[in-house]
């Protein structure tokens, strides 16, 4: 026979009683009021025994007024209980109790002596059955006292005890609900994947000052006041404090930039002060940090006179100029545009410490992965590996999306067949479709890569081998590359007549790495302003940098950028941004704000060990940069500075086909033809000397519509004729001398 | 009926709603007696209030030298004998809410006593004229917690007043007033019909 | 019931001490009207506040089209009048106001003329005995001077009373901040300038110069005195 555990009733709430049924209560050899134990899962509760007033058996109704700390904030419902579940527990009366009580307000805490909570405390638990260890919930008084913790009872032999109005009851403290509150929720914390580093210092930086804020003093030094947090969103600033704040067992204050700022002059300050005030509050019970998110939005630079930002500004800087060393509490602050915080703030004795945290690396994304996927049921054949490779640029909130809708495509696929629901690779694939890294998100040169293959290009073998030494290898092979001493290009420029397919070779190059593509054009940077291209420019590199390994692929580079030898003016967009772009290609390095992981360093170590974990590691070591991708068909213009070693250091012919490459390019145009057996590609192929690629894809066009125009719609097949005739009419883009010119290298 | 045990229960049972129905008396009459002074004690909160608000330099009183002061010490003696009559009565509450508790506990520990010649069948047993023991012990001790809880509260209320609090002062009598709950006192006043024939009998 | 020398028990005290006897039940019963003149006045002082405050709020609704806010003072609800537009009834509470002040004034004078008999008895004393008076006090343990003081302070206090009150009718009807008001009302209530000590001297000179029985009859029935 098993119990339904039903809500209590109203009017039994603050009884401590249990309801259940009198055969039951026979059973167990209770009397009216007997002391209980009801185990639940998550902890116990100690009740008095009551029939119910209707006598019925089967249900338990219990009010929680004694029971274990979790199951105050996660009570129990809709359980099924088992008989052996309750205990019948002999409860002495006790000659003294020590107790923790806790209250509402810091005001009530602070202003109320002491012997009026004992008095009132003494009253409140006249009559309760107490267990060591459990907490008496006194929310029905309806004071100031919420709560008391029975911290021990004093009894050799049992654990639990009656209280009368002879019992001594000792406080050993007071706190405050909030207080409490985040101490029982210590036990559940969340796993934060791939931050361990910046985790750990960062516990550093707070465990210090707020633990050990004697030995800091002892020796002379000033704690620490406040950490800034600077990342990109989503690569979990907020989640990492939290986790840390709690690790440390920390109380925490939460203000987010926009929930301070009021409409009312002086509103804003007022509400900034109040915030402070808490924390010090907070601080008086033990170790706090104040969390302010978005802080740019709070504390925007300084501009102009009097606007009210600014006065906001300057009400942070004195709040936090006014802490004392005796405030144990530490502030941190999170933004994703450090650069539009007030300098005045990131001075030391304000924010004393940055941490950077960046988009995540390979190895990072794996671990975020795997913590994901902890609780999750994924098929052993995912690889989280593989995915990590495959999700380059996606931050944390990215790889939480995905991992969410790949479950939702599973959940969508498994709610007609009810079949078991687990994640397989297939649902990651489709959820990679759907979810897009956020730090590509809004970029210039987003590109959706239809997936290509090197086989939908005809011809070319020669440049293709090119193109994969130059992009694929280095991407996917880096400790060849390392073992040999090679570094990887960090350019390549594909030059060569119009319509020879440098751009498909480029996306098939990049579709085969599985890299972050990155794609523009002149027109996507040319602006109306003076010194938005440049800026634009730039940030296109900044978000290639945060996802790499990126492929940044600049179609058409002589029209975007000049030259400085033969420009007309020398101070055009374009020879501006040339300079943006020699710069990014061998700047000194990243910016700080950029940084992403630790360094690595590889070393050789005599355990063999994983194997594919090196080769991740080897990946992750040599992928840190952008590789930059031309293509021109006119290498003259291009400035000389852009073609010598270490810029676009790979410099790749691609020819106009020859007569070989025309018959695998027109095989590959014809494919999906229904094409004539009379058909002779070869003689096509043999008739079409100086034309591109792009031309015989015309031609196979042209041809077709030929055929229909010819056989009114009803054209099933294309015939040879119709090729011919095609070809009668056109004329090849490319001629002899325009060939000539390419054949001499560029340099 | 012939359970010399049940016989004595009962009596105890009787006697616990006898005083329970004086006591609850006494109770509604000194509660009722506290209202005219906490509206009176909001009220010096509010003119203490005021007074803090007001810049009397700033206005035609700045003629009368010292009178801030004096204002402030009158409102604070009203104050305090205001407080002291609540106080005065918060003391009978407490007599009430004591005698109530002592009666309950008596008649719950004169149960325990007789546990082993009382099953369960017998205290659940209900009769036309007579409520089950197991209900009867369950409202006393129901009636018991409400006092308790009523008593406390208001307790708390007057022992964490400030004199320099005039927001905690202003709400007082509202917080007070908001405690009143006549579905409680309908419910025991229910429970006391509901033993009349019980207490009658015999 | 006031106390008055016809109803004395003792009929023998005469000349000097029967001054200061009837002296101390006249300031007793002076006070007495006082304490009846300041609760009519107050009831007056309220009614004119709760019309203003709420002819204000009227004309600033008018000019902010806000919604109404509830006065801060709920003591200060209209008891009487919701329109705004109530000048006549304004008229008529002044009017009341004035009148008590009117009284208050008289029983202030009466106050002063007790003084000045209080005065001319101590005169007489000293003409009498010579400027240390008598050796053995005319009642208990006071000597005319310390009945003197007692006199002094009591009207004293009163007169500072009065100025308080006569400025308050003044200002009170053209007060339209909620927290002035109260003021003005709390202090018409408290009478800041008659402390605990005027009671307590009033008690004394009774006491000094009555049977104690008696007094303390008296002084009884008028404790009950009323909470705002």
């Amino acid at each position: 026979m098993s119990l339904r555990l039903l809500s209590v009733d109203p009017s039994d709430r603050g009884s401590q009683r249990c309801r259940l049924g009198p055969g039951l209560m026979s059973a167990l050899g209770l009397s009216l009021g007997s002391p209980l134990l009801v185990s639940v899962p998550g902890g116990s509760c100690l009740c008095t025994a009551w029939p119910r007033p209707d006598l019925a058996e089967g249900f338990l109704l219990m009010d929680l007024k004694c029971s274990s700390p979790s199951l105050i904030s996660h009570p129990p419902t809709h359980l099924n209980l088992d008989p052996g579940q309750l205990t019948p527990v002999p409860c002495p009366k006790l000659k003294a109790v020590k107790i923790t009580v806790v209250v509402q307000s810091v005001d009530f805490k602070k202003h109320t002596p002491l012997r009026l909570v004992h008095e009132l405390v003494k009253d409140m638990l006249k009559g309760v059955y107490v267990h060591e260890k459990n907490v008496i919930n006194l929310e029905d008084f309806d004071t100031e006292i919420k709560y008391v913790v029975i911290e021990s009872v004093n009894l050799d032999s049992a654990s639990a005890g009656f209280i009368t109005s002879k019992t001594g009851v000792e406080i050993t403290g007071i706190q405050t609900v909030r207080h409490y509150m985040s101490q029982l929720q210590d036990q559940h914390t969340v796993p934060l994947g791939g931050l361990e580093e910046v985790s750990t210092s960062l516990r550093e930086i707070l465990q210090l000052p707020l633990l050990y804020p004697g030995t800091l003093s002892s020796l002379g030094v000033s704690c620490p006041r406040g950490v800034l947090l600077v990342g990109p969103p989503g690569v979990g600033k907020t989640l990492l404090v939290r986790r840390v704040v709690r690790e440390v067992g920390a109380s925490l204050v939460v203000v987010r930039g926009p929930e301070v700022v009021g409409s009312r002059p002086g509103e804003s300050e007022e509400k900034l002060r109040a915030v402070f005030e808490r924390a010090r509050s907070a601080a008086e019970e033990g170790p706090c940090v104040l969390f302010l998110d978005e802080l740019d939005s709070l504390c925007p630079k300084r501009t102009g006179s009097s606007a009210p930002e600014n006065r906001l500004v300057a009400q942070l800087l004195t709040l936090m100029d006014g802490m004392n060393q005796s405030d144990r509490f530490l502030i941190v602050g999170a933004t994703n545009r450090p650069d539009s915080l007030d300098p005045a703030l990131r001075r030391p004795g304000r924010f004393d410490r940055e941490v950077f945290i960046g988009a995540p690396t390979l190895q990072q994304r794996k671990a975020i992965l795997s913590v994901l996927c902890a609780r999750m049921p994924v098929c052993p054949s995912v690889d989280m590996a593989e995915l990590a490779q495959r999700t380059t640029g996606y931050v944390g909130a990215d790889l939480s999306a995905l991992c969410r809708e790949a479950a939702m495509q599973a959940i969508r696929e498994n709610s007609k067949s009810l079949g078991e629901q687990a994640l397989g690779m297939k649902h990651f694939q489709e959820a990679l479709k759907a979810v897009r890294p956020s730090c590509l998100r809004s970029s210039l040169g987003r590109t959706e890569l239809a997936s290509m293959s090197w086989e939908q290009i005809g011809g070319l073998e020669e440049v293709k081998l090119k193109l994969r030494q130059s992009i694929e290898w280095p991407m996917l092979y880096p400790e060849a590359f390392v073992r040999l001493g090679l570094c990887r290009p960090r350019g390549v420029l594909l030059y060569g007549p119009p319509g020879c397919a440098k751009t498909t070779l480029v996306k098939a190059a990049a579709s085969s790495s599985h890299c972050a593509f990155l794609s523009v054009g002149g027109a996507d940077l040319y602006s109306p302003y003076v010194g938005d291209s440049e800026k634009a420019f730039a940030q296109l590199f900044r978000q290639a940098r945060a996802c790499a390994p990126c492929i940044l692929f600049l179609d058409e580079i002589d029209s975007l950028i000049g030259s400085r030898s033969n420009s007309q003016t020398p101070n055009s967009v374009q020879t501006r941004l040339l300079s943006v772009l020699l710069n990014e290609m061998d700047g000194i390095g990243l910016k700080t704000l950029e940084r992403r992981g630790t360094e690595k360093i590889l070393q050789a170590e005599g355990v063999e060990e994983n194997r594919k974990q090196e080769t991740l590691d080897f990946q992750e070591v040599c992928n840190k940069d952008v590789m930059v991708v031309a293509a021109t068909n006119r290498p003259d213009c291009l400035d000389n500075a852009l073609l010598r070693p270490g810029r676009l250091d790979h410099i790749i012919y691609v020819p106009p086909p020859d007569q070989q490459a025309r018959l695998c390019i027109l095989k590959v145009c014809t494919e999906s033809m229904p094409v004539g057996a009379d058909v002779c590609l070869e003689e096509l192929a043999a008739k079409t000397e100086f034309y591109s690629g792009a031309d015989l894809e015309n031609l196979c066009k042209e041809a077709a519509l030929l055929a229909l125009q010819e056989e009114n719609m009803e054209a099933s097949i294309i015939k040879h004729t119709y090729f011919l005739r095609a070809l009668s009419k056109m004329s090849p883009s490319l001629t002899a001398q325009q060939i000539q010119t390419y054949q001499k290298p560029p340099r | 009926m012939s359970n010399p045990a049940l016989i004595s229960l009962h009596q105890a049972l009787k006697k616990g709603f006898q005083s329970l129905e004086n006591n609850q008396k006494v109770w509604t009459s000194v509660l009722a007696d506290c209202s005219p002074l906490m509206v009176s004690l909001g009220n010096l909160a509010e003119q203490s209030r005021a007074l803090s608000n007001v810049q009397i330099s700033n206005t035609p009183l700045r003629d009368f030298p010292d009178l801030e002061e004096r204002l402030r010490f009158k409102l604070l003696q009203a104050t305090d004998t205001v407080l002291g009559k609540l106080n005065e009565k918060m003391s009978s509450l407490q007599s009430v809410r004591d005698s109530i508790s002592n009666q309950v506990f008596a008649v719950f520990q004169h149960y325990e006593q007789n546990t082993d010649s009382l099953d369960l069948l017998t205290v659940t047993e209900r009769s036309a004229t007579a409520p089950s023991v197991s209900d009867m012990l369950e409202w006393l001790q129901d009636a018991e917690r409400h006092y308790r809880q009523q008593f406390l509260r208001r307790k708390t209320l007057l022992q964490t007043l400030r004199a320099d609090d005039f927001s905690l002062l202003e709400l007082a009598p509202k917080r007070w007033k908001s405690w009143d709950s006549p579905s409680a006192e309908d419910h025991i006043k229910d429970t006391l019909c509901k033993v009349s024939f019980f207490i009658m009998s015999q | 019931m006031e106390v008055t020398s016809a109803n004395r028990k003792c009929p023998a005290v005469t000349g000097s001490s029967r001054k200061i006897k009837d002296n101390a039940a006249d300031w007793h019963n002076l006070m007495l009207r006082w304490e009846k003149l300041n609760e009519d006045g107050f009831t007056a002082a309220e009614n004119i506040t709760a019309i203003t405050l709420t002819r204000s709020q009227s004309n600033e609704r008018l000019l902010l089209d806000d919604p109404p806010s509830p006065p801060s003072a709920r003591s200060l609800q209209p008891p009487l009048s919701e329109q705004p537009g109530g000048a006549a009834e304004l008229q008529e509470e002044c009017c009341k106001l004035q009148d008590v002040v009117h009284k208050m004034v008289a029983v202030v004078t009466k106050m002063e003329r007790l003084m000045t008999s209080q005065r001319g008895v101590q005169d007489l004393e000293e003409f009498h005995f010579g400027p240390e008076g008598r050796n053995v006090p005319l009642f208990y343990s006071w000597s005319t001077k310390h009945f003197n003081e007692a006199c002094g302070f009591l009207l004293a206090s009163f007169q500072q009373e009065l100025r308080l009150k006569q400025m308050i009718l003044q200002e009170v009807g053209h007060t339209a901040t909620s927290d002035l008001c109260m003021v003005y009302l709390s202090c018409w209530l408290q009478q800041p300038f008659l402390p605990p000590q005027t009671r307590l001297t009033l008690e004394a000179l009774l006491l000094e110069t009555g049977d104690p029985q008696d007094t303390l009859e008296a002084l009884l029935l008028e404790t009950g005195h009323r909470p705002l």
